[in-house]
């Protein structure tokens, strides 16, 4: 099957990823990856490979925040690498990265930096601050997360 | 200015800027820093924020006044401070995204963080903007904060 974003721009093809992310289309999302993309999440310690890597980590956040909305403000396209700024907001509504679900409100500024390659994305790394993460979800400890 | 802004702006000069920022940053060169940025260049170091009980601070503002106590105050407290360039990508609009990790062992209290002497590494993300004058006119930074304080055993998120 060939996929309308492999005709596109390697910008195009994050913007995609990033709309199917919005709208918590999974599998669409993962869609426009390599099925061996490489993941890494910074701040959850994430260093993986592979379509489920990726499926895991947008899953999780759905997961916890299933009101979950995705403000894109920059996308910027150097190279073959295309950085998306956005800011992650949402309600929690069950454990995610160790915090109990206390029903806080989130809003974290992240940056996604994406490598691409023959149409699909080939690596992503994602930056945000799990301080700033942990302080909107009640968390007082670092070494006790789970206890409110 | 230097030989760098009497050359146009092309994605390599521009990745040539932001690469001569941070072998200044590892000299612990803050003015020679400063002197790369436009006099009224941003700042967002976008994980830096303190929470106050009626307002919150945060770590945007200017290079001059916000960028540079923030720098002077890292390589203060963390007197071997370093940075490993791990990319530098670019374009012709003057925008460059680099990874970067920074390290360094603490020796003076950085925010609430006592110093114990330990050392920490964390990869940061930056994206510059360098204007047509070769200039950086504005800085944003990613890193994930939480990450530095437990490496340097400072356990409490506030």
């Amino acid at each position: 099957m060939t996929s309308p974003v492999l005709t596109g721009t390697l910008t195009q093809t994050v913007q995609a990823f990033l709309d199917a992310f919005a709208r918590h289309d999974i599998d669409a999302a993962v869609a426009l990856a390599d099925p061996q993309v490489t993941v890494t999440v910074h701040p959850l310690g994430v260093r993986d490979q592979g379509a489920d890597a990726l499926r895991a980590v947008l899953a999780d956040l759905v997961r916890g925040f299933p009101d979950l909305m995705i403000s894109v403000s920059r996308v910027i396209t150097t190279g073959d690498v295309v950085t998306a700024l956005f800011k992650a907001e949402g309600t929690q509504a069950a454990d995610y990265a160790g915090a109990i679900n206390q029903e806080k409100h989130l809003d974290v500024d992240q940056a996604w930096r994406f490598a691409t390659g023959s149409g699909l994305i080939t690596e992503i790394a994602a930056y945000w601050c799990q301080a700033q993460l942990y302080r909107r979800l009640a968390v007082k400890r670092y070494d006790e997360i789970a206890i409110a | 200015m230097t030989e760098l802004s009497q050359r146009p702006r092309t994605a390599e000069s521009a990745s040539a800027v932001v690469t001569e920022f941070f072998d200044r940053y590892r000299a612990h060169d803050i003015d020679g820093m400063t002197d790369l940025c436009s006099i009224n260049a941003d700042f967002s170091y976008v994980p830096v924020e303190i929470w106050g009980k009626q307002r919150v601070l945060r770590g945007d503002g200017k290079v001059c006044t916000v960028g540079k106590p923030l720098w002077t105050g890292l390589v203060t407290s963390f007197p071997n401070l370093s940075n490993t360039v791990q990319s530098i990508t670019s374009n012709d609009d003057g925008d460059v995204v680099a990874q970067v990790d920074i390290e360094g062992t603490q020796q003076l209290a950085w925010g609430l963080v006592a110093p114990a002497g330990r050392h920490y590494c964390e990869p940061h993300l930056f994206i510059f903007h360098v204007g047509a004058d070769l200039l950086i006119d504005g800085i944003t930074a990613y890193w994930n904060d939480a990450g530095i304080s437990q490496q340097l055993g400072h356990n409490e998120v506030d």
